[in-house]
């Protein structure tokens, strides 16, 4: 560890705040804000200082945060953002800060699950050094965000006189976007990592296969990328991936791969149509109801699990994923699987007419593949479905709660409240909440709904998750609604998702942002002020600065309001 | 009048003589291999197949200032797009020699680009080089149209086109147009542009621009420049006499009209930042809590309207609509009238002191509407209102104010009803009804400390907050029929439709995904209609068309929506539902 410009500044600072008994003044009053709002913000007189031409940043050397450092000090010195509202800060004529320490308890900790991010930050108002303490380098990325959204003008000044405490309160802060419907270049998911960091998100779930198609290349299973992408430009092959997930290292991004199955797999059959139940099939019959459906919409195909070469390819898929993507969390589907499409195939139907059951199938192909996973040091992460559907499901006693974590997305709260006292860990994306696509009509063509006599009411649009969740709808969910606190300690945290039938690179940005960054200030520091109310209005006015300042750091964050409603605070509210 | 290459307008009879004698069946454009958007009227291409453009492929036209700036522009384009399809056409290229020329003709060089104007077009295209192609129409206008159409008959690299077809094209509907609002949020002119260029890919006629608004005053005018110098958001936030002049030459090389809108009485709170003796309830906070909805002093946050009995009002309207009119050259001037809300008229005390006189409040918007009309006329300009000034419940002038011969409506609630009202007035009408053609709705509210977003789980979301919600699909906007449930004679009282984005939550960052393809839709449906040959709603064969036409307008710099997953493009019919909804 390197320890470069050791300070005992820092404490002494820390000491007068902590002894100068001042009440804890509530952040909306702020001139300038920190989106997440962090957990504890004395400010006790508000003012900056310039910061010096000359600002450097000392940090111990690591692979990682020393491209940090770099990338934020360039920030610091060459952002001058200029705030909608200029923050009424008297310049004090201190001598300008000229350097920002940063010291790291423990420069060794990976990025995984439940690494400590916490970090503190005090930036003196006399000119002495900005001190930035953190257990780890992660930590240490999040304050450097913090500090870089305390810099703003031309030249370069910082809120001075203060001190940051700051701790998220959800360990799991994530975005899962789906690359398999509609494809997204590498440098679209670079400029998503990238977001995140600035919002203190620290997992990128990538839904990479679906039926659609099969964008990342695998070394041992090549043709499955090489039959099933979309086309020559629309794959990610080894070298993205590591450069995506070497840049969420610099970002203290993880990035967790999901390989949808044993549904959601239909692309899998233009490589291995043998180990594929009812690819290619017309997704809704004309004489089938609902039930009968061979998938969920359009795109069939599920994984034979009777087949002994589904094994053979997954087996390689599942090594080369995990050798790709270093990180602990491994997310293997499982959602979705739709009885006919399993039913229609011949060695399932004798299967079924020996008193076999779908259920028992599903518990073939996990019995069969999540041990192979955990054998790869892996947790592994399902959809809730395989613990949950009403009809093909498995039985917990082959889902160990020390490998197995689980990702709710129907019934809100009540899903939540079964896995956990099931005794698993849960990844929340209450499709009620945090789904980002519904709102937007049904991608089905064909579709008679459209074509009513007017006056005819149009209820949700048609959009199966509808209405549109506003950036508040995300905002005010509490994911441990209904829990106790054992129960609530086993909500790890939770994940927006982009799924991608109507969504592309075109609009990737403004249906992510910024109400993903809704999602994580309440996942960081909650969405309640410090008597327990809900602060989604006084949140507005924050996020209309920050979704500017996501603008002007070339994030294409969606406005929330006219311009007018910043300018005049709280006269665009509601008092009914 | 100045027709370059003259002679060769004898091969363009000759062909259309040759295909309309040679009686073959036209063929649902559903199965041609490549498409035009939105779909032409009249499309023979009995055997598709295609022809190598030559590098030296060349258009001539006569000579016209805007015509020739987008022949220059198309000719660059058609030898440089190398435009690849989702779906490669499966033509046949034939080994006939390259199309070496387009040729246009036009009947009347001298017919400006107004309401109404011919768009209609002819485009011939042999099946072999050695004969040119055609292009013949009435209007420099209707020729931009038939060059728009060949160029997404090109594709391919090195450049193809589909050869050996007959294109006659009109639209329904004379007036296509998009509404954007550039009050609530600003967008700069580059963006504006943009939305020219790409109207003009899907024929689109009218950018009805709405610059104004309570919430801020973006238009520098030269007789009164204080309203933008203190009612823009900002220095660089504002659009200037040269700004404007660059969007209206630029719409005419486009053959794209620019009709403006100076919203007034209501939304004019910004107006208050220069001159707050004209504007009553300015400034004041929009929905007290001890007030009912009827006691609201706008219908959304930033309040004012400007006071008809103050004289000084109309010194500083017609200052504004004299600047306007000379700034905006078409013969459509549109002057809001939307959303006069009692409350803010009622708190002033000169309207307090006329209405105790046994005055009403229509009488004071009657008051308005006769000092101003008339001075909008007098320039002579036809005047767009919102249908509100006939048909609010509260505040509205009587009939015999607003002279139909000058006078349009544009409706935008209660669907067809309210169409119906106009027209059965006597007045012509333009359709924007919020329930089909408003881009915004299905996005929530805008307004802060809204606590129907804080309810228990559980709790039965509606329609999610937006008043309008929910979001209107491109099916949604496609099958809207603007003349539904009027009689013939009612229906040619119809000009067209405008889709509208207000822009509360919008702005440059997604301009164009709002927009595109959903004014797609609506562009296809007045141009050549929603439905096929036999009557049938067409929606379901228009998926692909869009899906392709989606992806082209992304290609041209447009950043439009996807409609579906690319897998339903190479997937013909298999993201289909043949389950009729059932409600």
């Amino acid at each position: 560890m390197d320890y470069r410009k050791p300070s005992f500044s820092f404490f002494s600072f820390f000491t007068i705040i902590l002894c100068s008994n001042i009440p804890q003044i509530s952040a909306v009053e702020y001139p300038i804000n920190v989106w997440p709002k962090p957990t504890t913000f004395f400010w006790p007189n508000p003012q900056a200082i310039l910061l010096a031409g000359n600002f450097t940043i000392s940090a111990p050397e690591h692979r990682y945060l020393t491209p940090a450092v770099d990338r934020y000090l360039r920030q610091v010195l060459m952002e001058h953002h200029l705030p909608l509202v200029n923050p009424p800060l008297n310049l004090k004529s201190a001598p300008p800060l000229t350097a920002l320490v940063i010291t790291v308890a423990d420069v060794n900790s990976p990025l995984t699950h439940g690494v400590n991010e916490s970090y503190s930050l005090a930036v003196p108002s006399s000119g002495e050094n900005a001190i930035l303490t953190a257990q780890t380098v992660w930590g240490a990325m999040r304050g450097l965000e913090t500090f870089s959204q305390l810099v703003y003008s031309s030249p370069s000044s910082v809120a001075c006189g203060l001190y940051i405490s700051d701790v998220p309160l959800f360990m799991h802060r994530g975005i899962m976007l789906d690359t398999s419907r509609n494809y997204y270049g590498v440098k679209d998911l670079l400029r998503l990592v990238k977001a995140m960091s600035m919002n203190k998100l620290n997992v990128f779930h990538w839904h990479i296969t679906d039926s659609h198609s099969f964008p990342v290349v695998l070394p041992s299973e090549p043709e499955l990328a090489r039959k099933g992408a979309y086309g020559e430009s629309m794959k990610y092959t080894a070298a993205d991936v590591r450069n995506v997930v070497e840049f969420g290292m610099e970002y203290g991004v993880r990035v967790v791969p999901e390989i949808d199955m044993p549904a959601h797999t239909g692309s899998w059959a233009e490589a291995y149509p043998e180990i594929v139940t009812c690819a290619n099939m017309f997704w809704w019959p004309a004489e089938s109801d609902w039930p009968n459906r061979l998938a969920a919409e359009p795109g069939t195909g599920q994984l034979n699990p009777l087949h002994p070469k589904t094994y053979q390819v997954v087996k390689n898929v599942v090594h080369d994923v995990a050798t790709m993507f270093p990180d602990q969390l491994y997310h293997a589907g499982a959602d979705e699987v739709v009885p006919n499409c399993w039913k229609v195939d011949p060695s399932i139907q004798t299967f079924l007419s020996k008193n076999g059951t779908l259920s028992q199938i599903l518990e073939i192909f996990v019995n069969t593949t999540l041990p192979y996973i955990t054998s790869l040091n892996r947790t592994v992460v399902y959809w809730e479905d395989v613990l949950l559907d009403a009809e093909i499901k498995v039985s917990p006693s082959l889902l160990p709660p020390e490998n197995v974590i689980l990702q709710t997305w129907n019934n809100g709260p009540n899903n939540t409240k079964k896995i956990v006292d099931s005794g698993y860990r849960v990844i929340v994306s209450s499709s009620d909440f945090y789904y980002l696509d519904c709102g937007h009509g049904d991608f089905v063509g064909n579709n008679s709904k459209y074509n009513q006599p007017p006056g005819t009411p149009q209820g949700d649009g048609d959009s199966w998750c509808g209405p549109f969740k506003t950036w508040q709808t995300i905002y005010n969910y509490d994911i441990t609604y209904g829990l106790n606190e054992a129960e609530s300690k086993l909500v790890l945290g939770g994940e927006v998702a982009l799924w991608s039938e109507q969504a592309d690179s075109t609009v990737m940005d403004p249906r992510i942002w910024p109400r993903a960054s809704a999602m994580a200030e309440a996942l960081w520091s909650g969405n309640r002020d410090e008597t327990g109310k809900s602060r989604y209005a006084e949140a507005t006015d924050r996020l209309n600065e920050w979704r500017y300042r996501m603008v002007t750091r070339g994030i294409y964050a969606e406005p929330i309001q006219p311009l007018w409603c910043v300018k005049n605070p709280g006269m665009c509210n509601t008092v009914h | 009048m100045c027709y370059t290459k003259f002679a060769f307008s004898l091969s363009l009879s000759l062909i259309s003589i040759f295909i309309l004698c040679s009686s073959i069946p036209e063929i649902s454009a559903v199965e041609y291999p490549i498409n035009v958007w939105p779909k032409p009227t009249t499309f023979h291409w009995t055997s598709p197949q295609a022809i190598l453009l030559s590098p030296n492929f060349a258009i001539s036209n006569p000579d016209n200032r805007y015509l020739t700036a987008a022949v220059n522009r198309y000719l660059r384009q058609v030898l440089k797009e190398n435009h690849q399809p989702l779906i490669e056409p499966p033509l046949h290229l034939t080994s006939e020699s390259p199309l070496q020329l387009l040729i246009i003709t036009i009947t009347d060089l001298t017919s400006p680009l107004t309401h109404g104007v011919d768009e209609s077009y002819n485009l011939t295209i042999p099946s072999s080089g050695s004969t040119n192609a055609t292009l013949s129409a009435h209007t420099v206008w209707g020729a931009m149209c038939g060059l728009e159409t060949f160029s997404q008959l090109v594709y391919s690299k090195p450049s193809i086109v589909a050869s050996g077809l007959y294109i006659s094209d009109v639209p329904l509907f004379k007036h296509r147009g998009i509404v954007l609002d550039t009050s609530r949020n600003y967008y700069p002119v580059e963006d504006l542009l943009r939305l020219i260029k790409a109207m003009s890919m899907n024929k689109l006629n009218v950018f009805h621009w709405h610059i104004t608004d309570s919430q801020s005053f973006p238009l520098v005018l030269p007789s009164e420049p204080e309203l933008a110098g203190k009612g823009a958001y900002s220095e660089d936030m504002k659009y200037t006499v040269e700004d404007v002049k660059l969007l209206v030459e630029f719409g005419m090389e486009y053959g794209v009209r620019i009709v403006p809108e100076i919203d007034m009485p209501a939304h004019i709170g910004s107006w208050a930042e220069a001159y707050p003796e004209i504007v009553t309830c300015a400034n004041m906070f929009w929905w007290p809590a001890e007030a009912k909805w009827a006691d609201r002093f706008a219908s959304e946050p930033g309040t004012g309207q400007l006071n008809p009995l103050s004289p000084k009002t109309y010194e500083v309207v017609k200052n504004v609509i004299e600047d306007v009119a000379n700034m905006f050259p078409d013969s459509f001037y549109h002057a809001g009238g939307d959303e006069v809300v009692p409350n803010c008229w009622k708190v002033d005390p000169s309207i307090q002191t006329f209405l105790s006189k046994n005055g009403t409040l229509g009488q004071i918007l009657e008051i308005f509407v006769n000092s101003t009309l008339p001075c909008i006329t007098s320039l002579n300009r036809t005047v767009v209102y919102w249908e509100d000034v006939l048909l609010d419940s509260i505040i509205k002038v009587s009939p015999s104010v607003l002279p139909p011969e000058n006078v349009i409506l544009q409706t935008w609630n209660n669907g067809p009803d309210n169409t119906k009202r106009v027209v059965a007035s006597g007045y012509h009408v333009i359709v924007s009804s919020s329930d089909y053609y408003y881009l915004d709705c299905g996005h929530g509210g805008f307004v802060g400390n809204d606590s129907q977003y804080d309810q228990p789980p559980g709790t039965d979301p509606g329609n999610g907050g937006s008043w309008c919600g929910p979001f209107k699909t491109w099916q949604t906007i496609y099958n809207y029929d603007i003349t539904y449930g009027l009689s013939e004679i009612e229906s040619k009282l119809v000009l067209g439709g405008e889709v509208a984005l207000f822009s509360e939550q919008a702005d440059p960052s997604v301009m164009d995904s709002r927009i595109w393809p959903r004014a797609s839709a609506m562009a296809e449906a007045l141009w050549s209609g929603n439905r096929d040959e036999t009557g049938k709603k067409r929606y379901a064969e228009a998926t692909d068309r869009l899906n392709e036409w989606r992806y082209r307008m992304v290609t041209r710099g447009i950043g439009a929506e996807p409609i579906q997953p690319l897998w339903c493009v190479k997937n013909p019919g298999m993201c289909n539902t043949v389950h009729p909804f059932v409600s």
